[in-house]
């Protein structure tokens, strides 16, 4: 193509794509005046009056609809954060069973990891909410006395509870990630040559010094892309947590949808909200991997 | 006296892989035991203590919702050819005409079950309300996907275009597109879809379902197709143009074929995960496979009966991602075959 039919295309798309976004727009006023309803962000500042059962920082009905949102991000991020690094350990540990020596425990992760992925996570979350929690009735499942107990109210630690709904989500979340993310470890442990593995073993240098000193930092760089992608899945897949009823940010605009009807505005919070949450597992990540990459520099 | 000797090398074997230092043999003792305590439990538990009516008395509920009883048989049908197929894909005899119209024969299920579900000529027709369960599930699955790859297809050549709105425009589509979560492009589909239309017209839940998951998918299927179209080398699109070969020729028959035969493994997982997510429509108000499941525990017969319905939902999702996995695998084997043909 020449530079005039490339600019007389890109001005056709212009047009075509401005004509159809205004058709869009044009049927949106209509049926938003039809109802009443009208686009504006006025109501975000009047009182939200309901009530959530979760929340980090102080909240009461009478606050406005902004600090619900607003809270609701903050148990998104806490429910992702925890889950996040739970489902990293439980990934790394599953991961190095299935490529260790052992093949019963082989076996037994290989087992794990097709379970887990062959399943819906929306199946597992009821799972571990309906039967894991809620099925534990009143008597209590494990019991340490005033240290560890988990019973139908949740978690008790050491005086820290967690409710129901955030550990069933926590379980849930972890367990469906940590399957997939055993495979990106595997993937990243397979990648290192089999010489390098017979190099430390005849240099006389032990299993674990070995493992630690020689193959992980060379795995590393193949891992943190595809565990990257992970999390960034997990941050997406903890929206389902609407259906545990933990209060996360897609629970909370479900809410004031239902309350005020305001489906576009809330619609446009959520993608924002999500953009900046992606923007921040993917940059603190690239952080990481350069940290990484100039640690191996300077060995 | 062979045998003894295999029994040896058999325990040979097992001690240098289970029990080659104490920390082994430590893991490998507790897994046993574990093993052990859960078959019991889990066959105790099948046997005595679960309550398998809530399955079997729901059995057509699960397969294909509340679609009328002596229409059943017209869902059946599709699933029941669906199977066939996949056998006679699989393990059908290998005769040259049948491999050839296979492709056409998958092809045709589609029309055939929108056709017996949908009902009309010679069928009474029946409302996409009445659809659920199974039937529901796998309708959902095959037109998103059949859908969403050649949106996808032109998502990623436009994403590789050498003109810069078009490339921006869709780089813009498919980044915004994988950054936010499926449910919130599905409450779109359902919620606001109605609100971007004309007064007047209206498009099914179930349409509007499928249009929201093509929509998502298709940006995924499109980084998929990116990746095949870049590990293509650029001395193919040389030497296809000095072979005389115009744009459009280039785009349908060198880079499409490779780029989808090199994205096939990914594809398929694609569809895989979509089967999966369609379970999120059950928050969404249709009907699918978990939505049966919801529905029957609301039931307040079969109240608390949580462990069976969840355990059975699962044997069925693990059972057809399996079948799929398997299909998938199957074409990917005919695809290198090509290659090695050429």
């Amino acid at each position: 193509m020449n530079r005039n039919q490339k600019i007389f295309s890109q001005f056709g798309i212009c047009i075509i794509c401005i004509s159809v976004i205004g058709i869009l727009i044009n049927n949106l006023t209509i049926n938003l005046i039809r109802t009443g309803l009208g686009f504006n962000f006025s109501w975000i500042f009047k009182p939200a009056s309901f009530a959530l059962a979760e929340h980090v920082l102080p909240y009461s009905s009478s606050d406005s609809y902004a600090w619900a949102l607003f809270i609701g991000w903050l148990n998104s991020l806490k429910v992702i954060i925890s889950s996040l690094l739970l489902a990293t350990c439980l990934g790394t540990l599953i991961g190095f069973a299935r490529t260790g020596k052992n093949s019963l425990l082989g076996l037994f992760s290989a087992g794990y990891i097709t379970i887990i992925r062959q399943t819906p996570l929306l199946l597992q979350l009821m799972f571990w909410y309906f039967v894991g929690f809620l099925g534990l009735k009143n008597n209590m499942f494990f019991h340490i006395k005033n240290i560890f107990k988990i019973s139908n109210q949740g978690i008790e630690f050491l005086g820290l509870t967690l409710s129901s709904e955030f550990s069933a989500l926590l379980f849930g979340l972890s367990i469906f990630t940590s399957a997939y993310i055993a495979e990106v470890i595997r993937g990243g442990i397979l990648s290192v040559s089999r010489g390098q593995w017979e190099a430390f073993r005849s240099l006389g240098l032990s299993e674990r010094k070995g493992l630690l000193k020689i193959i992980i930092p060379q795995a590393l760089p193949a891992i943190i892309p595809g565990l990257t992608s992970q999390y960034l899945n997990l941050a997406k897949n903890s929206t389902l947590a609407i259906a545990v009823g933990y209060s996360d940010i897609y629970a909370i605009n479900d809410t004031i949808i239902n309350q005020t009807g305001r489906a576009i505005e809330c619609f446009l919070i959520l993608l924002t909200s999500f953009l900046l949450l992606n923007l921040l597992i993917s940059n603190s990540m690239e952080t990481i991997n350069k940290i990484i990459i100039n640690s191996r520099k300077y060995n | 006296m062979l045998n003894f000797t295999l029994i040896k090398i058999f325990f040979k074997k097992l001690r240098k892989t289970l029990f080659s230092n104490s920390f082994n043999t430590i893991i490998s003792l507790l897994l046993i035991v574990i093993t052990y305590l859960f078959c019991l439990n889990t066959f105790k538990w099948l046997i005595y203590n679960a309550n398998w009516e809530v399955i079997t008395s729901n059995l057509p509920l699960y397969a294909f919702g509340s679609f009328p009883a002596d229409e059943r048989w017209r869902p059946a049908a599709w699933l029941i050819s669906l199977l066939v197929l996949s056998l006679v894909t699989l393990f059908g005899p290998k005769w040259k005409w049948l491999h050839k119209n296979l492709l056409i024969a998958w092809a045709s299920t589609i029309p055939l079950g929108l056709y017996l579900l949908y009902g009309g000529i010679g069928l009474s027709p029946i409302m996409s309300r009445h659809w659920g369960g199974l039937t529901l599930t796998i309708l959902l699955t095959v037109c998103s996907s059949i859908l969403s790859l050649p949106l996808g297809i032109i998502l990623a050549l436009c994403r590789q275009s050498s003109i810069p709105l078009i490339q921006k425009l869709s780089s813009i589509y498919i980044d915004v597109m994988r950054a936010i979560p499926l449910i919130a492009v599905l409450f779109f589909g359902q919620l606001l879809i109605p609100l971007f239309l004309p007064v007047g017209i209206e498009i099914d839940r179930v349409w509007r379902a499928i249009f929201a998951f093509t929509l998502f998918v298709s940006a995924y299927i499109a980084e998929d197709i990116r990746g095949g179209l870049q590990s293509i080398p650029n001395t193919q699109i040389e030497a296809a143009n000095s072979l005389g070969l115009n744009q459009y020729q280039i785009i349908q028959l060198i880079l499409i074929p490779q780029a989808l035969r090199i994205a096939l493994p990914a594809l398929t997982n694609q569809s895989i995960g979509l089967f999966q997510n369609t379970s999120l429509m059950a928050i969404l108000g249709l009907v699918e496979l978990l939505g049966v499941g919801r529905s029957i525990l609301a039931n307040p017969e079969f109240i608390g009966e949580y462990i069976e319905v969840y355990v059975w939902l699962a044997c069925v999702y693990w059972s057809v991602c399996t079948i799929m996995a398997v299909l998938a695998r199957y074409l990917e084997k005919r695809m290198t075959i090509n290659q090695a043909n050429f």
